[in-house]
Formats: C-alpha cells, sequence, structure tokens
C-alpha cells in the first residue's frame, strides 16, 4: 500500500484485495429492538476474556454497574446493560440479568478501582478514567496487535476509519450521519490526549453529498489529517495503512491505536454527555435476512430474540463480525457481545448442483474468470456457507499471492507449515497477515490459507509479547 | 437428475467407513463429486468461499485444448480420438489404483495430463506405447512425488520423454500427412500401416536438411507434427482463453515466446544457415502448444511473478539453442524440463528478495 499525497489529504493506493458483493447489504436505518426480559452477556469476545466476576450471584445491578473485568486486557470492564438481577449459576459462560424494572432507573456510576487507570485531579488521566469506566475505551485497538491499548499510554498516532469495507459490520457513514456533530466533537476529545501526535482519518474515495458535508466540517481541524481509501475490502484495515503511512510499531515512540467511527462517537457520549456505553450499533444482513439494516441493541441482547424478530430460520449461520474475519456464533452463545459489530446471516448449503463444474454460470462470480459471470456486470451474488470444491493440495496457481494486501505469500507459508518447517517460516513474514480471509476467499484448492497463517501470526506475536515482558 | 443424487445417497453406505466396498471409496467419492457438487460447509473464518475448485480450474485447461484436439482430428483423423481414448483410459485406472492404495483421494489433475499428453505424441504412434508412456508420466512422473500439487516436473513432458528417449524410432517417425478439403481425415482412420499416408518428417526435421516450410501452413496446421501441435491457430485462440481465465498465467507464456523469439532473430542474422526465422521457429513443432499449455503448468512453473519470467527466458533460449545445435530436432519438452527443475530454485531466490525488501518496509 503507498500514500500518495496530494494537495487536499492523500489517498492511499493498494495492492491486492477484492471486493466481493453480497445480497443482503444492511440499509441506512437503524431501528431499536422491544426490550427483552433478560439479557445474557458472553463472558468471552473475539479479543477480551472477562474471567474476574465483579458482582455476585442474585445481587441487584443498576445501568452501568461493573459486572466483571478482563485483567489480561487493562482490567477493561463488562458493564451491565439494564437495571436487574444477577444470575451467575445459570450459565458459566455467560452473565445474565434478569430486569427488574421496579429497581432504582439512575445509571450506577459509582467509582471503581482500575489497576491502570484512577480517578485522579490530572484532567487528561480522569477522561481516560472515564471512558475505561464507562464502556468506550474497548472501541479502542492496538493496530498492529488489535489488542486493547494500554490506558496510561499515549500513541505516535491515532487511526480513525470512517468506513468499514467488510460484510457486514455497522457502516461508519450510517452512525455518522445522524451523529455528524457527535463525530467531530469526539475527534476533539481525540485530540486532547494526544501532544503533538497526528489524527489520521480514513475517508472513502467517493463523490456523495454526504462525503462533502463531512469533508466541509472537517476542513478546519489542522490536526486531522485526511486519507482518501479505495473502497476495495480491505482498505480500511488499520495496519495497512499504519504501514503505509510509515508508522513502524515501536517501544519509544508508542504504538498506533485505531478506532471506527462508532469508537469517536461513543468517546463524545461519555466526555459531553457523561453516558454509558452499554449498546452497539449492529449490522444485520446477509442473504439469510428478510430486511437487512442496522439495529442498535445492549450487549447481552438474546440472540434467539434477533432471530424471532428479524424472521432468521434455523437453516442459516450466524456470523458475529464479517464474513472474512468473523466467528460463527454457535448455539452455546445466548446474546451479543461486548464487542460485536455486525451480524452476518448467511443460509447452510441447500442441494447439490449436476456437473455444476461444465455449467456456464452466470449468477456465480469469481476472482478467476472461469464463470460465465466474468462477461457480465457486477452483481450482488447470493453467497452460502459452501466451501465450493474439495479440499486438494496446493497448486501453486498464485490467487491467493496476487490477492493478499499485506504482500506476503500464503502459499509459500502453506507450504512451509506442511513440512513442518517452523523454522522458515518466520522468513515468510506471517506476522505481517492482517487476517483478512481473502487467500482462503481465492483457493482453488479450498485450503484454509486464512487460518493457517492467523494461527502462526498469533503464536510469533505471543512469542514477542512474551520476549518483551522478559526483558 | 434427482434419480441419480438418489442412487449415489443409496450407495454411499457401502463405500463409508464402514460399508463393505470401503476400500473403494476414493472412486466412488471422486464419480459422486464429479456428477454432484459436494455439500460441505466452510469450517472457519472467511464463512464464504469463491466459486472456483480445481474441477473447474482444470476443466478451463481442458476447454482450452479442444480447438487444438478438433484441429488434430480433421488434420489426422479418428485414430486421435483412440490415443486420447488409452490415454485416460490406462492414466485413468493408474490414478484410481494409486489413490485406492494410499487411501487418498482421486485428484482432478489428471483430467488435463490425460488430454495434453496424446497431443503431444506422434499421430501414428502404436496405442500400446501411448499406454506405456501416460502410465509412466503418472506413476513417475507424478505420483511418487505426492501427487498433483506436489510433482517437480510436468507429467505429460515425462511420459512424453520416457517414450522419446525409450522408443526413439517410433517417436520421431509415425508422422502423418494432414488431411485437407471440407473433411479432412474425419471419417479417417490413420495407422503406420496406412503406408500412403504416413510421412518421413516434419517441418522441424525436414529444416534441418535445408527444406524450410512456408510459415502459413504451420499456423493453420496442414503440416506433420504432434498430434495436437501443428495448428498455430486453434493452439492460440485455446491458449488465449486459458489466459483471459486466469487459470494460466500470461507472463510464462509471454515470456517463453519473447525470449525464443529474440533467441532466434540474434541467430538468424548471424548464421541464417543454422536458424530459421524467429517467426517460423514460434509456429514449428511444439513451442506454441509448450508455451501456452505445458509451460504455464502452475504446479512445475515457479510460483512468483519474476521467477516466471527467467523460467520463460530459460525454456525460450534454451528451446532454439537445441533445436539449432543438437542432434535432436525439437527442443521445447527438454527445455521446458530444465525449467522445472530450476523453478524451484528461481523461486526460492525471487522469494528471499522480496521478503527482505518487505521487512526493510516499514
Amino acid at each position: 500500500m503507498k500514500i500518495l499525497n496530494r494537495k487536499e489529504g492523500s489517498r492511499m493506493k493498494m495492492r491486492g484485495g477484492c471486493t466481493i458483493l453480497i445480497q443482503g447489504k444492511p440499509d441506512r436505518h437503524v431501528r431499536n429492538l422491544p426490550a427483552p426480559d433478560a439479557f445474557s452477556i458472553p463472558r468471552k469476545s473475539k479479543r477480551f476474556t472477562f474471567s474476574k466476576i465483579c458482582v455476585q450471584d442474585s445481587q441487584d445491578v443498576r445501568r452501568g454497574t461493573v459486572l466483571a473485568l478482563d485483567p489480561s486486557s487493562f482490567s477493561v470492564p463488562m458493564l451491565s446493560p439494564c437495571s436487574g438481577t444477577v444470575r451467575l449459576r445459570q450459565n458459566l459462560d455467560h452473565v445474565m440479568i434478569e430486569r427488574n424494572a421496579s429497581l432504582e432507573k439512575e445509571p450506577d456510576l459509582a467509582e471503581f478501582d482500575f489497576p491502570h487507570a484512577s480517578n485522579g485531579a490530572d484532567p487528561k488521566a480522569k477522561m481516560r478514567y472515564r471512558l475505561l469506566r464507562q464502556g468506550a475505551w474497548h472501541f479502542l485497538r492496538d493496530v498492529y496487535t488489535t489488542r486493547l491499548p494500554d490506558p496510561a499510554g499515549t500513541p505516535q498516532a491515532i487511526i480513525v476509519s470512517t468506513i468499514n469495507l467488510e460484510p457486514f459490520t455497522a457502516r461508519g457513514d450510517v452512525q455518522i450521519r445522524s451523529n455528524l456533530s457527535s463525530f467531530t466533537r469526539g475527534l476533539e476529545h481525540l485530540q486532547s490526549f494526544l501532544e503533538y501526535q497526528p489524527i489520521y482519518l480514513i475517508f472513502p474515495k467517493v463523490n456523495s453529498e454526504f462525503a462533502h458535508k463531512m469533508r466541509d466540517s472537517l476542513r478546519g481541524y489542522a490536526w486531522v489529517r485526511l486519507i482518501e481509501a479505495s473502497t476495495v475490502y480491505p482498505a480500511d484495515d488499520f495496519a495497512l495503512t499504519a504501514r503505509s503511512l510509515g508508522l513502524r510499531p515501536s517501544a519509544e515512540k508508542g504504538s498506533v491505536w485505531g478506532l471506527r467511527a462508532e469508537g469517536v462517537i461513543a468517546f463524545d457520549r461519555v466526555v459531553s454527555a457523561n453516558d454509558i456505553i452499554i449498546s452497539r450499533v449492529i449490522a444485520l444482513g446477509g442473504p439469510g435476512v428478510p430486511h437487512p439494516t442496522h439495529i442498535e441493541v445492549p450487549i447481552g441482547f438474546p440472540i434467539a430474540k434477533i432471530r424471532e424478530l428479524c424472521g432468521i430460520t434455523s437453516s442459516n449461520r450466524l456470523i458475529s463480525g464479517g464474513v472474512f474475519s468473523g466467528t460463527s456464533i454457535e448455539e452455546q452463545q445466548l446474546g451479543v457481545d461486548v464487542e460485536c459489530s455486525g451480524i452476518t446471516v448467511l443460509p447452510e448449503p441447500e442441494e447439490r448442483e449436476f456437473l455444476s463444474f461444465v455449467r456456464p454460470c452466470f449468477s456465480k462470480r469469481s476472482y478467476s474468470r472461469a464463470f460465465a459471470s466474468a462477461i457480465r456486470p457486477r452483481f450482488l451474488e447470493r453467497f452460502t456457507t459452501a466451501l465450493r470444491g474439495e479440499s486438494r493440495a496446493c497448486v501453486s496457481c498464485g490467487y491467493c499471492t496476487e490477492v493478499c494486501p499485506a504482500r506476503i505469500v500464503p502459499t509459500a507459508i502453506h507450504k512451509l507449515l506442511y513440512q513442518n518447517n517452523i523454522d522458515e517460516v518466520e522468513a515468510f513474514l506471517p506476522d505481517r497477515c492482517i487476517g483478512c480471509g481473502l487467500c482462503s476467499y481465492v483457493c482453488p484448492s479450498k485450503i484454509e490459507l486464512a487460518s493457517e497463517i492467523v494461527g502462526i501470526r498469533d503464536k510469533i506475536w505471543m512469542e514477542q509479547s512474551l520476549g518483551k515482558a522478559g526483558q | 437428475m434427482k434419480w441419480l443424487l438418489k442412487i449415489f445417497e443409496d450407495l454411499h453406505p457401502h463405500f463409508g467407513p464402514n460399508g463393505q466396498f470401503r476400500k473403494f471409496g476414493p472412486l466412488f467419492e471422486a464419480i459422486d463429486n464429479f456428477f454432484f457438487s459436494p455439500k460441505v460447509s466452510t469450517p472457519t473464518a472467511p464463512h464464504i468461499r469463491d466459486p472456483i475448485d480445481l474441477k473447474r480450474f482444470m476443466t478451463m485447461v481442458v476447454f482450452a485444448l479442444l480447438p487444438c484436439t478438433i484441429a488434430s482430428v480433421y488434420f489426422f483423423g479418428l485414430r486421435v480420438l483412440a490415443v486420447i481414448l488409452v490415454s485416460y483410459a490406462v492414466g485413468g485406472a493408474a490414478e484410481v489404483v494409486i489413490a485406492v492404495l494410499r487411501k487418498e483421494k482421486i485428484n482432478e489433475g489428471f483430467l488435463v495430463t490425460g488430454l495434453i499428453f496424446p497431443l503431444v505424441l506422434p499421430p501414428a504412434l502404436p496405442l500400446w506405447m501411448v499406454a506405456l508412456g501416460v502410465l509412466f508420466g503418472v506413476v513417475v512422473g507424478k505420483e511418487l512425488f505426492g501427487g498433483t500439487g506436489r510433482n517437480l516436473f510436468n507429467p505429460a513432458i515425462a511420459g512424453r520423454c520416457f517414450l522419446g528417449l525409450g522408443y526413439p524410432v517410433a517417436m520421431s517417425s509415425g508422422w502423418v500427412i494432414p488431411g485437407a478439403g471440407p473433411t479432412g481425415r474425419l471419417f479417417q482412420y490413420v495407422s503406420a500401416s496406412t503406408v500412403d499416408a504416413i510421412s518421413k518428417a516434419t517441418p522441424l526435421g525436414l529444416v534441418k536438411q535445408g527444406t524450410l516450410t512456408d510459415i502459413l501452413p504451420l499456423f493453420v496446421g496442414n503440416v506433420s507434427g504432434c498430434i495436437g501441435e501443428t495448428s498455430g491457430i486453434a493452439i492460440i485462440a485455446g491458449g488465449l482463453f486459458l489466459l483471459w481465465t486466469r487459470v494460466a498465467n500470461w507472463r510464462t507464456v509471454v515470456s517463453v515466446l519473447a525470449f525464443s523469439f529474440l533467441m532466434a532473430s540474434i541467430l538468424h542474422n548471424v548464421n541464417p544457415h543454422a536458424c530459421a526465422p524467429a517467426l517460423w521457429h514460434l509456429g514449428a513443432g511444439g513451442l506454441l502448444f509448450g508455451a501456452f499449455f505445458m509451460a504455464t503448468d502452475p504446479v512445475t512453473c515457479p510460483a512468483t511473478n519474476a521467477g516466471k519470467w527467467i523460467f520463460g527466458a530459460i525454456v525460450g533460449i534454451v528451446t532454439i539453442l537445441i533445436r539449432c545445435f543438437s542432434g535432436y530436432v525439437e527442443g521445447v519438452m527438454f527445455a521446458i524440463l530444465i525449467g522445472n527443475t530450476v523453478s524451484p530454485l528461481l523461486d526460492e531466490m525471487v522469494y528471499k528478495i522480496q521478503m527482505k525488501r518487505l521487512a526493510n518496509e516499514a
């Protein structure tokens, strides 16, 4: 990825990448669902494991009470989404709250003793404490490791992305549209805990009225640098942007933080309105949803209720996050987790196609041009969870290398892993993998390249962080 | 086709891990999945996948080979079909036996090898030699290395090389005089015993004796030569289709053709007696066929783009050198084998440079 300088802001050019158009793009509206009687908050999400429970069974809690902490992620809290009674024993993987309307309505903002942030006199430290306490800090991420940044640390730069290209996660423009002033105020708050470090704003390269309006409203902010990104997946990736900006992860300068539009708005809600962030706007899309849209739900909102209210049948797979990097929501998971940004609903494969390999196939879009759809203009495809083939040995077709935006060579890494040659794998820089999943997507041999590379990448990251801790 | 699907579903338990025919599981699975695409879901993220699979991938090569196969039936008669049939039958049987013995799945790579191999043989070659060659190509050239994807050499070339070295006389005679007229030899069966149809030499053989064939017939295909290699136009048409589908990489093709053209023009300008004109070399023998269909085999050519350019250069240059300065009349086969040998090395070199560069960036 390269940054091309232009007069106004910069334009980002990515190598590789691929846009896949899936049926069921969520519309612009954000709908609310009727409140359920009980919430079940999973104790595990993509980055967090809330292993330290801070409440007792049958204890009455209020909206915003700290229910649990993740000690391995700077004690990020899990907050209660409503007033009610805690149930811990019914399901050990969840914290359940039975809603109780008779309890006090006022939110619980009681001071909490975090090991990594304190409610001191220093206004900057106080703000960080509030962001952590009121549930906005977990929107932040270290762009290289995706882990939660230290509330006491200072980054060398912050990257704010207004686009979400992975289908389907909550679209930035949907959230900003109704909260433009909140978004710009949020950027100001972000600036206040930096000293001279810049904020890079990833902005889609589109010509719409809304985009112009946003560009105008940000024109006066000298410390915000606009970066135009293409709309090819995954041009919105934080690590790719940081690398193309020449920001290296370093111990002295600090890490680079990333934040999406929803995070900026959450920051403003905490700082300006003293709000508690206990709900999330999530995209509900995919071919299995009758009416794809955005919904705002409190964390812990029952998945079964979403299925029921949105008319999702049981022959579908629910995926938390996008279809490329998300995780499938298993039956054991009862509620929306604290990090959920979208639920994509994909039908399971229905029937076996007769002699599919010699059919022209006008309705199947492929990265290769081996299907008749290659002569058709772009269209939305009805995807299912089908593997669409059988797993075979790698034939070195080179699609994965071509499509990889991180410029690594998935096929070479796969072959070394197949030989169990762990020592040499590191020379192929699997730690650069951004986990976009495109290599697995395009593979004709149906090799699980992405999960293999992400696996080895996480091992390397773990070793690196252990090494640092050892020093 | 529901009745057929039902038959497969009914038969499935017999070939499963507890069935009485479990040994033939790979064969059953291959046939079952040949007719009906498997109904398997993605195990991990990404949850959706591209529709292309290896079957489709290989089928595209077979489609691309159709023009020159049809042209060869027109020029050399129905025996071409018999040769192809023997190749598919014997090679396919070998593939099945090995899959059953190794308890592995039957790979689609054979769809291509089974068709490419007969296309690079003389049209009147005895059928038992076709069988022997394909057997060597599949068993030694591919399966001993671990099957499709793990072979070092192009299996079809390995088989042809075996025949070329083992039966040099049969492999350098048995050429058929191409048919002409509206039906060509479409309704004839020309074998080695059809004396009046057998030719002594191909254009590449004739040029060694000082007779230069016109360029136009080389591209039309009405010259003697290997079954699928004579019609330049049909090869180019199929080859361009293959490049357009992205199944073959254009870099290899361009590099082979450009470097052989360059080498031949240099040699022709230095000594016109030793080397025929460059365009003539492109059309003669198996250069076009080799460049479009054999050098582009993704498994045995380098995986890196830079590697593909160098590989193409090696194949192109070596082909012309062998044609002009050795006892062999045709050099494509050996050139590609040499290229196959160095491709892992080329990849390693390119990867080293690439990764060093990437690591030095931010």
